[in-house]
Parts: structure tokens; sequence; C-alpha cells
């Protein structure tokens, strides 16, 4: 184990070595105080502390070889501390058309939370971690102590556990049917400020939710600015025949890095899926855990990254059969312009219980510039050979020339041949998420995106 | 059908034996500098041969027993004999080879498959090259084929100038061990424009509890130049644990042609660590052939580093687990150079709670434009109490190259074997049968006495599990 530099800014830094320096047992004690937290919770924050010291920085040796955390440099992050979460700091907003539910949480506040009165009606409960301490105290020790919704064996997700000052909690009652999604909204990216949240959820039986996770900037960066963090997570837990879809836009600044830990145990019968977008972000390192749990339980994963510049997309995911006659089904797509770099790493385990298995995992990357880099390490680990399919597949490519050269073919000039192949590609991910307006911004960004890195690529070119 | 049964008859007594043979030299077990040392003394090796080994054993020392394959801990360094010597020179005809070695060696066959149609044998006796032939006619056209220590002496220059260039010693904890303690292996060298017409083989075995076996092979392809080496080895079954610790290396120059085909069948306490690499120059094609269905653990990643523009990589890779195995197998392919292509194909079988691994990188290094480089990995599980992974590392660093890969895991499946059991085969048959034509990818690549010699390995294998 290296011990933390006395220096204050280490000119080289391994690519494993930390980047921030304020976890510690005085910021754990620090955030406990301030929200005059119960025994329970703050004995909680240092056994996450504890883990948090304690744990390599990967815990799976077979991906040791690719970390590189050099693209993240935030030795002067300042965590938020003040209390943000408590009941009387929200702000009543406007709920937008097409939405069930909005809470949004804006650095160190509650920038709104909303609810319609039939979601409420219905007992469909959005809140706050502080709101959820004093309401229903019991409940929230139980989905919170031990950190059991997070991956043990993960030093950052431990770092969410000991140090959030926010936090989200989403329940909805057994037999709802939610038309419309709840929209849980971060907006982060102020220089050198950290920001760490978590998200708890839980669908009742036979319940059926969408839910939009929105990560934005807070606020225009100037150039120049220290970088800042994102240490978020997203704990569900589905119950029988429950349905859950999740869609997921990352569109934070270039000068954050985001640090996700999502963690799905899923029930009998129950569906999951998932519509993750990853574009923004300097450094995002993301890890996703399906437990298919119940038999006939399954889940579906749709991820995307488009990156430029030396933007460095580092992410997991764990799908991990129990039940029986379970399903998993995870699509990776990464395209790369200018310098920069995906890594995929997947891995699905069958346990010796799971027989009758479907699992399939994809990850295609698409390179669009000399000095991208794409990584793809799909893994396989089998107990039961009984299953219906266990397979992975990946491929990495440039454009398809055939596809090129059938759209210019069709009068389209190769530019716009080039978007529509990018954009197309990229297409599964962008229709799976549940609103129209959410669904229509993230084809912009997408496009914008495109536009900008070909800009830049031509003028590297000139 | 009837010549099926029997093959399926068990013959494992056949190649399960162990000769009482007075060792002539031996080291102490245990690896210490004064080990080393005396290898290097008895060979009469030169002075940077004996540096190179301290140098390799300091490195060995140094590094840590990896942990990212389980069960090497209990591998005990200090039980081993690193050195034992069979006999005083190396033979140069089957006549003078001494009767009780060469009983051994009839009881595998190998004067047998010379006769028909092997070109040259080199047969390894615990750690020292005892009985070497190559047919005049290669030796006509130059080409070398013989032990490791003899080319030391015979050919300084050629052995200096490539020695340890594909697989340094510090690569790895057992490149370094081998480089410290090497005995043995073979020395190929084919000068320019020569294709030697039929496969070279070097047939070798442990003897011996607990003697570790540590040959070094090197093969030379000069420009233009084709050749193909087999290698294969059975042992003796003991019921505690050996080592084998090997390292191959190859130098395809450009324009030539190396296909090295292995049937690894270690008795089942074996550890089998082998650091197999090949270097191949512009546009020549290595083929590594890799099946493994022996040793209690086997790690081994055959690797193709393809260094000049043009290069051609095959690896084609088997490994049946069956109770109480790891096979932890697989290829590296490492594109360096543009318009290279690739292809690795690997095949595993796991029965009775044995566990195969498959692990795989693919790289495509910046400037390597145009690459081409396809993974298929298949994985068949015949029962569920064993186990199988997939680990593929996939490093693009080029946006032309074209890339593909695809992994399947699956059992036998009960509709193919009630087909043939209609057909008047028995259970035990019809799931033979399946695996055969599940690894017939391999088989077919074989010279045809191989192919039936590794059937009639996967059969005992079978026989063993379902009889």
């Amino acid at each position: 184990m290296t011990v933390a530099s006395p220096r204050p800014r280490p000119l080289r830094r391994a690519p494993t070595d930390l980047p921030f320096r304020f976890a510690d047992r005085g910021l754990a004690q620090a955030l406990a105080a301030e929200r005059s937290e119960p025994d329970w919770l703050r004995a909680e924050r240092i056994a996450a502390f504890e883990a948090f010291e304690r744990l390599p920085i990967e815990p799976n040796q077979l991906y040791t070889t690719y970390l590189d955390l050099r693209n993240a440099e935030l030795a002067d992050a300042r965590p938020y501390v003040r209390t943000a979460s408590a009941p009387n700091a929200i702000a009543s907003t406007k709920l937008p058309d097409g939405v069930a539910g909005l809470i949004e949480l804006r650095e160190d506040g509650v920038a709104g939370l909303v609810l319609e009165p039939a979601a409420q009606a219905a007992g469909v409960i959005l809140e706050t971690f502080g709101q959820a301490q004093a309401r229903d105290p019991d409940g929230f020790r139980a989905e919170l102590e031990g950190g059991v919704g997070l991956p043990a064996d993960e030093k950052l997700a431990a770092l969410a556990r000991g140090f959030w000052s926010q936090g989200v909690r989403l329940l909805v009652p057994a037999g709802l049917r939610l038309e419309r999604p709840i929209v849980i909204r971060w907006a982060v990216g102020a220089p050198d400020r950290a920001l760490i949240g978590r998200t708890l959820i839980r669908v009742g039986d036979g319940a059926d939710v969408s839910i939009i996770e929105e990560l934005v900037p807070s606020g225009p960066v100037p150039a120049g600015s220290g970088q800042s963090l994102l240490a978020g997570t997203l704990e569900v837990t589905l119950g029988r025949e429950a349905k859950l879809a999740v869609a997921s836009l990352q569109e934070l600044p270039l000068t954050t890095v985001a640090l996700q830990h999502r963690r799905a145990v899923i029930g009998e019968g129950a569906t999951l899926h998932w519509a993750l977008a990853q574009l923004g972000s300097r450094l995002v390192r993301s890890r996703v855990d399906n437990h298919l749990e119940g038999d006939r339980s399954s889940v579906e994963q749709v991820e995307i990254v488009f990156g430029g510049e030396d933007q460095l997309f580092d992410l997991t995911s764990y799908t991990h059969h129990a039940g029986r006659d379970t399903t998993g089904n995870l699509l990776s797509k990464g395209a790369l312009l200018d310098r920069a770099r995906s890594f995929m790493k997947g891995m699905i385990v069958i346990d010796r219980s799971a027989i009758g298995t479907d699992s399939f995992l994809g990850e295609f990357g698409m390179n669009l510039s000399k000095a991208t880099r794409s990584v793809a390490i799909p893994s396989l680990e089998i107990d039961q050979p009984d299953c219906r399919r266990a397979a992975h597949s990946s491929s990495v490519g440039p454009i398809d020339e055939s596809q090129l050269f059938y759209l210019e073919s069709r009068g389209i000039p190769a530019d716009e041949a080039r978007k529509f192949i990018v954009l197309g590609f990229l297409e599964p991910v962008v229709a799976r998420v549940p609103l129209a307006d959410a669904r229509d911004r993230l084809r912009e960004r997408l496009e914008e995106k495109w536009d900008a890195g070909i800009g830049a690529g031509a003028d590297a070119a000139a | 059908m009837t010549a099926t049964r029997e093959i399926v008859t068990d013959k494992r007594d056949q190649f399960a034996f162990h000769d009482d043979i007075a060792y002539l030299r031996e080291t102490k077990r245990g690896l210490t500098r004064a080990t080393v040392e005396e290898i290097s003394a008895v060979k009469e090796e030169p002075d940077w041969m004996l540096q190179y080994r301290l140098r390799a054993y300091e490195h060995f020392l140094k590094r840590p027993i990896p942990t990212w394959t389980d069960g090497l801990d209990k591998i005990d360094f200090d039980k081993i004999v690193y050195y034992r010597k069979p006999s005083e020179r190396e033979e140069k005809s089957w006549d003078d080879v001494p009767d009780q070695i060469k009983a051994t060696f009839e009881k595998l066959g190998i004067p047998e498959a010379e006769r028909k149609f092997l070109a040259g044998v080199g047969a390894q006796y615990d750690s020292e090259v005892v009985y070497h032939s190559v047919k005049e006619e290669l030796g006509k056209l130059g080409v070398v084929f013989m032990g490791t220590d003899q080319a030391l002496k015979d050919y300084p220059e050629i052995f200096r100038k490539y020695f340890g260039t594909v697989v340094p010693a510090e690569d790895n904890k057992f490149s370094a061990l081998n480089s410290a303690v090497w005995s043995g292996g073979s020395f190929v060298y084919v000068p320019k424009g020569v294709e030697v017409p039929l496969p070279l083989q070097a047939y070798f075995r442990i003897n011996g509890e607990n003697t570790g076996q540590f040959e070094r092979t090197l093969i030379v392809v000069d420009e233009g130049a084709k050749v193909h080496y087999i290698e294969g080895c059975t042992a003796p079954i003991y019921a505690t644990e050996s080592l084998h610790v090997a390292v191959v290396e190859v130098v395809a120059l450009p324009g030539s042609k190396v296909r090295y085909t292995t049937i690894q069948n270690w008795s089942n306490d074996v550890y089998n660590l082998v650091t197999k690499r090949a270097h191949a120059y512009e546009n020549a094609t290595v083929e590594w052939i890799d099946a493994n269905t022996g040793s209690r653990k086997t790690v081994k990643f055959p690797a193709i580093y393809l260094r000049g523009e043009g290069a051609t990589a095959d690896i084609i890779s088997v490994a049946v687990a069956g109770k109480g195995q790891h096979q932890d197998t697989g290829a590296k392919a490492i594109h360096l150079a543009p318009n290279t292509r690739s292809r690795i194909v690997s095949k595993s079988v796991s029965k009775d709670g044995g566990r195969a691994s498959y692990r795989g990188h693919l790289k495509v290094s910046p400037g390597a434009t145009n690459v081409v480089a396809s993974v298929r990995c298949d994985a068949l599980m015949l029962d569920d109490i064993s186990r199988s992974d997939t680990y593929p590392y996939i490093d693009i660093q080029e946006d032309d190259t074209s890339m593909t890969h695809e992994a399947t895991v699956g059992k036998v499946s009960a509709e193919q074997v009630f087909y043939l059991m209609s057909r008047g085969l028995t259970e035990n048959e019809a799931t033979n049968l399946i695996v055969q034509g599940f690894l017939e990818v391999f088989t077919k690549e074989l010279p045809m006495e191989y192919a039936i010699e590794f059937n009639r390995l996967v059969k005992l294998e079978m026989e063993g599990s379902l009889g």
C-alpha cells in the first residue's frame, strides 16, 4: 500500500493513486455531527470509512491493468458538509410536463422536490435522506445500515457510504403503475468541490415505474477552473413482478470526475431496464451490479459512450445470475473521437443454482480517430451449464465503409453520412429513454458533440 | 463403430509408469544460488550463461507468486530437485540409448512414430536430452535440431543472438525460474529458404517424483524458411506435486512460416506453467496449435508478437479439464505493425468438477494500422459441478482496426445424445463423439497420427468420467 504523499501536488501519480485527499475519519464525524445523526448512522459512517481505508481501489484482479485515475486532479477538492437534506430547505418547484415527480439536487442544496398529487395519494414517497430519517427511521435504517445496497468489495462505493452529504429515497408501493416518469436531477460542477450523494429506490411487488436520472452542469465553468467530483449511487430493490426502467443521462462538464455505483437486487419475475448514456466528465468510473435473485427475473442494460478530447470512460458491469430461468441482456456501445478512451469490463456470473439462465453481453466500439483507445474485457464465470444461453460478443472497428458508400450513393454528403452512421450506432440507447423531451435532448447533445468533435478534428488537421 | 469401442478401452496403464533409474547426478532439493552455479558448472557453460542464470535467479526471488490464478501458492519450491541428469552424454543413435530408458520410450511409441513419418526425434528424459536423431537429409539442408544444451556449445553465436530475446528472464516469475535453472529442451535453426519437409518432433516426459522439469526451447526460422515442430508429453502418475516450468521462444524471420503443435498430457499431479512466445517479422506466419488435457494445473497462454508488416498469427487452443484439474489457458496476439492479422480459436471442455478458463489478450498498438483480428471461444460443460470461465482482454488503439470476438458456453445437447443413441451408440459413446466433434477444429490441424492419439486421449478422459 502506498502512503499518501506529504507533498501538496505530486508531479507524477501512479494510475491507481487516489486523486483526492478529503476522505478521513474527521470528515465522517463532521458529516454525522452537522446533521445530528443517530448513533447507528455515525457508526455506519465510521464503518464505511474503515472499509474505504482497507479496500483496494480495484476489487477485481482481472481489471487491475486497466485502471487509470490520472485524469482526475482533485487534490484540492473539498466535499460539502453542511446539511442540505433538511426538509425545510426544500423550495417548491413547478412540475414539468409529462413528469410524475421531480427532485433536483444542486451542489449543497435541494433545489426542488415535487410529486404529483395523484402519485402522493397512491402512496409514492419521494424524499431526501433527512426527511426519511425523520419520517421512517426504522425503514431508512434497514436500507442503509451495513451498506447492504452497495457492493461490499468496492472502495469507491464505501466512499459514498461513508461520506454522503445528500440522499434521495423513492418508494413505490406494491401494485402501483405510474404512467409518467420521475426525474432525479443532480446539478454538479462547481470547481474544487466534491458532491457525494446516494439514491435509494424500492419498487414494491407488481409496481411499474420509470425514472430519469439527469446529471447536468450546475452552471458555466470558467476556463482553467479546478475539477469537481460527483460520487453517486443508485441502490435499487425490485419486488416480485415489479418493473423499473431507469434512463440516465450524464452530461457533466469536462472538468468533472464522476464515480458511480449502481446496484440492483431483482426479485422473482421482476424486470429492470437500464438505459445509460455517458457523454460528459473527464473521467467516469462506473460500476453496475445486477443481482438476478428471484426466479424468472430479468435485466436489460444498454449503455452508450460518446467520448472526445481526453475523456476516459471506465465502465464495469456485473450480471449475477442466482435464480432459475433468469435473463440478462447487456449491450455497451462506445464511439470515440480525439484521444478519448473507453474501458468496458463486463462479467457474467452464473451460480450453480441458476438453472436455465439466458445471458448475453455485447461490447462494441467505434474508434473514430487514430489516438483513441478501446478496451473490452467481457468475461464469463459459469458454474451451471444447464443454460439457455451464456455468451458474449465484442467488436471494435471503424465506420463501415460499405454503409458510408451506400449513404453517399443516395446523395448524402460524406460528413453527414458519417454523422448518421455514428448516431445510428448509438440510437438503440436513445430510443430507450422514456421521456420524449429527454430523448430529444440526448439526441441534440450527441449531435452537438459530434459537430464539436469533428470541428476539433479539422482544426487539428489544419 | 467397432473401432470406436476398441479405442474406448482404458489404456491409462500404458501411459502411467515409472522406471527406477540410477540418477548419475542431481542437485539437492531446493533452490539456492549454489544450485544455479552447480547446474551451470555441470554443463560447462560459458560465463555469460552463468551470469544470465544468476540474474534470473535474483529476479525469481524478487517476484511475488501470481495471485490472479489460484493455487500457485501451493507449490513448494524447496521440495523440487532442479537438476537431474539421467545419462552422461547425448546419444547419437537409438542403439546407444540405455536399455532402461529405451524401454520407457518404447511404451510411448516414439520409434514407431519415427519409422513412419517423423523427421527427427528429440526425446527428453528428465532434465537432459538423451536421444536425438536428425535424419541425414535435414543435416544436408543445414537444419539444426538438437538439445538446447548442445546448441549452446555447437552454435554459440546464433544461440546468444536469440536466447532470451523473445521471453526475457524478467518477463514473469516462472520465466525467471526457467532462465535460472533451465536444462534440456530443443534448439531448432532452419536456414534461409529451407522448407523442412516433415514435422520435427520432440517427446519428453517427467520421471522421478518431485522432479522439476525446466526445459528451454529456442526455434529460429530464417527468412523464407518453413518448419512444423511438434511436442507431446506424458508423465508417470504420482501423489505428490511435480512442477514443469518451460520457456519456448520462437523467432520467425521475414517471410518464414512456423507451426508449433503441442499435445500436453502431464499426469494430474503436475503444475504445468509455460511461457510460450513467438516474434513474427515481415510477412511471417506463426501458428500455435495447443492442446491441454493433463496436469493438475496448466497456466499457458501461447503468444505471438506481430512485429513486422504483413505478419499473420493463428492460435488454436484446446483444453480438457477433468476432476481436480484447472486448465488456465488461452492466447495472446499483440499487433505492433501495420497490415497484420490474427485469429484465435479456443475450445474447452470441463467435466467432473474440473475448471477450464480461457484468458486472452488481443492488443492493437498505436501505429498498427489496418489490423484484422478475430477471437472465438467456445466452452462445453459436461455436468453441473464443473466450471468454465472466459476472460478475454481486447485493447484497440487504432481507428481502422477490424476486430471481432465471440464466446459461448453450453452443454452437450440432450437431442444430439438422443439422436446418436437411437443409432445404436451408448450414451458414453455418443458423448465422446460430440466432444470430439466440438474439438475437431483442433484435431483437423494435426498430422494424422497425432489426431488419432489426441482422440484417444480425449476418450480416455471421457472414459474416466462416464464409465
